[in-house]
């Protein structure tokens, strides 16, 4: 047997019975190693050296027993050796504990540290302690795959198994491979999940209820997409156009270079809807390629200033409808000058979240040089108060009005300017007006006769009688939109509030109902939590038909029920939306197709729930089914 | 000729034709309307339409999504259909013009 020294990959001649062992993967080290720790426990015992191996040799199975004798064999030759081995295997027992080796076997390279010895008997040393552990062997010494068990050399890149210890490179691969498979899954699993929050989330947009999307919806999609490569949109129609402005205001990518793609000299509209990314340059290209505009929507418009104003009136004569929300660095003067010189031809103003320089005066020269104003929306203009209203009551053509004034308004105000102009509105939005009380319902009962859109919301002090009244022989036709969301009393200490109820009730809710059900398309009575169940059991029973009403809010109304939302389905064939959020009673329902019902949790659930394709008759009797 | 035919031809402006089932085709309202039986379109007659606006790869796409439509009807969380970045715009008029 030569000496083996650590760095030389060349195997001698090894003992036949070595090369057995070692072919069934059995460690003569190992061996080895255990006869000489029993030994040395004999002999602390017996303080006889000569007991240990034949201790040694009963305990063992055959093969090792041959081992063993082999061993012994070679032991005897080299016995000063032995001592020698001995001694470092002491010292490897405390070293190997303190360095965790693992198991080693038959060569011993170079790059093993000084524990190795340079024995020439083939039964190497292993560090071998980790009989316990399963400790790290060195790159370059032999090991046992865990999963194979096939013998192979240790490198840098030996992957590690299950247990702890090392593998060879055929399991190691397989390792890595069902590892990355495992990794694939699970960020499968998560995207798959932002795949169908984002299909609820188009869904909830109007876009497509069950089945697949429109041809339309995709392309526009993919346009939007792509936005950084389009350089022109062709001879595209309007209607697509203003989608297509919808999208893009929606991803925040309408911006300098993309809003020329909008812009066409033949177009009567320009309608932005984020204009947050615009710029002074960017205003005036608008006005400058387009000098017909009609009609000019520009939402978040923070960057709009008095220079692009003043463009506009130079070059833009023919301004019907002007809707600018948020365009708060417009000076005063700039807007008495936009009103006295556009005014004459302006039919359309909506103006929302203005600040300082927007007051009640500048409402006075409107008034004054906006004869033929027919829609006016002002809402969130932090100075408006009364005297806007009262400016405001003097606007002959007026048909659709909506306010949203922070500062108080007194009632009488609001009456007188209902009394003015009533006749003629078609449209009154009333939001946030907290106080105005029944002298208002009364105003409008007996002013308003050409309403078809009504909304007076978050309002507590108006009684369920008031409604009542209102609705009960009134001379309007049947509305087409009904919102009286909030409206209801406020106080923490009574939560049933009072015995004559505020704000829409049982009552009132019936009396709407009978006046404007068979035209109605929108309702909205979120909030309106005095509404009892009764109520909705006599409006939403069945029998009665709603054959127009597609879009029902009914928020936080906590008496209805699984067998309202069964009544809903059944009375409104037209039904597209539901949304109910807060109905804690709502439950196990099953939807009909084209019906989208919002807001209903179980945990289980998703919060949008889409009609599957069946029938309303046969989701009805599902619900019986799992309700009984 | 009959009357109501299983398979309707669709054909663009540059001579490609499409033939495709009548029920998928008819998805587009404005295409159902050209083959609707009880008109007197010419398109009815022979169960063609000649879409004089759309090119041939853009049909062959629009055929396409007919069908897709027709598979995915009642399904949710359907996947979207692929096309070519560079056929949007014209599929997008296209798309428009037949009110899919």
């Amino acid at each position: 047997m030569s000496g083996r020294r650590g760095g030389n990959r060349i195997r001698g001649p090894q003992s036949a019975l070595t090369d057995f062992l070692a072919a069934n993967n059995i460690s003569a080290a190992q061996i080895r190693d255990d006869y000489e720790r029993r030994r040395r426990e004999a002999e602390q015992d017996a303080g006889n050296a000569g007991e240990g191996p034949s201790n040694a040799a009963t305990e063992q199975t055959e093969d090792e027993a041959l081992a063993v004798a082999a061993q012994a064999e070679e032991a005897e030759k080299k016995s000063k050796k032995r001592k020698r081995t001995e001694e470092e295997a002491i010292d490897k027992i405390k070293k190997a504990k303190a360095t965790k080796k693992g198991k080693g076997k038959g060569k011993k390279k170079g790059k093993k540290d000084d524990l190795d010895d340079d024995n020439d008997d083939d039964a190497d040393y292993d560090d071998d302690f980790g009989m316990y552990k399963k400790a790290k062997p060195v790159p370059g010494q032999l090991e046992h795959c865990d999963i194979c068990n096939k013998r192979f050399t240790v490198t840098p890149y030996s992957k590690e198994g299950p247990d702890g210890g090392l593998l060879c490179a055929p399991c190691g691969k397989e390792l890595s491979k069902d590892l990355k498979k495992e990794q694939r899954a699970v960020t499968k699993a998560a995207s798959t999940g932002k795949k169908r929050r984002k299909v609820e989330s188009d869904r909830l947009d109007g876009i497509a209820v069950g089945g697949a999307k429109s041809l339309s919806q995709l392309c526009i999609q993919k346009v939007a997409q792509h936005h950084d490569d389009i350089e022109e949109l062709g001879d595209l129609p309007q209607s697509v156009l203003e989608r297509l402005s919808e999208i893009f205001s929606k991803k925040r990518v309408m911006k300098s270079k993309t809003l020329p793609l909008f812009l066409r000299p033949d177009l009567d509209s320009v309608v932005v809807h984020d204009a947050a990314y615009l710029e002074e340059e960017d205003y005036q290209q608008i006005f400058a390629i387009v000098p017909n505009v009609r009609k000019l929507v520009l939402s978040n418009t923070c960057q709009l200033k008095d220079g692009a104003i003043d463009y506009m009136l130079e070059r833009c004569h023919d301004l019907r409808h002007i809707q600018l929300y948020a365009a708060n660095l417009v000076q005063e003067g700039m807007w008495h000058r936009l009103f006295r010189e556009a005014g004459a031809k302006l039919e359309v103003l909506k103006l929302k979240w203005l600040d300082a320089a927007f007051e009640d005066l500048v409402v006075r020269d409107m008034v004054k040089y906006c004869p033929n104003l027919e829609r006016l929306k002002l809402k969130l203009c932090r100075r408006l108060g009364e005297d806007a209203v009262v400016s405001i009551s003097d606007l002959p053509e007026l048909k659709h009005l909506s306010l949203q004034i922070s500062q108080d308004v007194s009632t009488p105000t609001l009456v007188n300017l209902i009394e003015k102009r009533g006749s003629g509105l078609q449209t009154l939005s009333l939001e946030k007006f907290i106080d105005a009380d029944d002298s208002v319902l009364e105003a409008i009962h007996e002013n308003c006769t050409q309403l078809s859109k009504l909304r007076l919301s978050e309002n507590d002090t108006v009684t369920d009688a008031g409604y009542t009244a209102l609705f009960t022989d009134w001379d309007n036709w049947p509305l087409t939109f009904a919102d009286f969301n909030s409206t209801r009393d406020i106080d923490n200490n009574n939560s049933e509030g009072p015995e004559d109820a505020i704000g829409l009730a049982s009552s009132g809710f019936r009396a709407l109902m009978e006046h404007s059900g068979a035209a109605l398309k929108h309702l909205n009575i979120a909030s309106c939590r005095h509404i009892e169940l009764s109520a909705f059991m006599d409006v939403f029973n069945g029998a009665q038909n709603y054959p127009l009403l597609e879009h029902i809010n009914l928020s936080f109304c906590n008496r209805a029920d699984t067998s309202v939302v069964a009544g809903i389905f059944k009375s409104c064939p037209a039904l597209k939306q539901l949304v109910a959020f807060g109905c804690f009673d709502v439950q196990d329902v099953v939807v009909p197709r084209n019906v989208a019902l919002i807001g209903v949790p179980r945990a289980q659930d998703a919060i949008e729930q889409f009609g599957i394709g069946i029938g309303v008759d046969e989701a009805i009797s599902r619900m019986v089914e799992v309700a009984a | 000729m009959a009357s109501s035919s299983d398979y309707v031809t669709l054909v663009s402006n540059d001579g490609f034709s499409f033939v495709v089932q009548r029920s998928a085709a008819c998805i587009s309202p404005v295409i159902k309307r050209m083959l609707d039986p009880k008109g007197a379109f010419m398109e009815a007659r022979d169960n063609t339409c000649t879409l004089q606006n759309i090119n041939g790869m853009v049909l062959e796409k629009v055929c396409e999504y007919v069908y897709y439509h027709e598979k995915h009807k009642d399904a949710r969380d359907v996947p979207d259909m692929d096309f070519p970045t560079e056929l949007c715009l014209e599929l997008l008029m296209a798309s428009d013009y037949l009110n899919i």
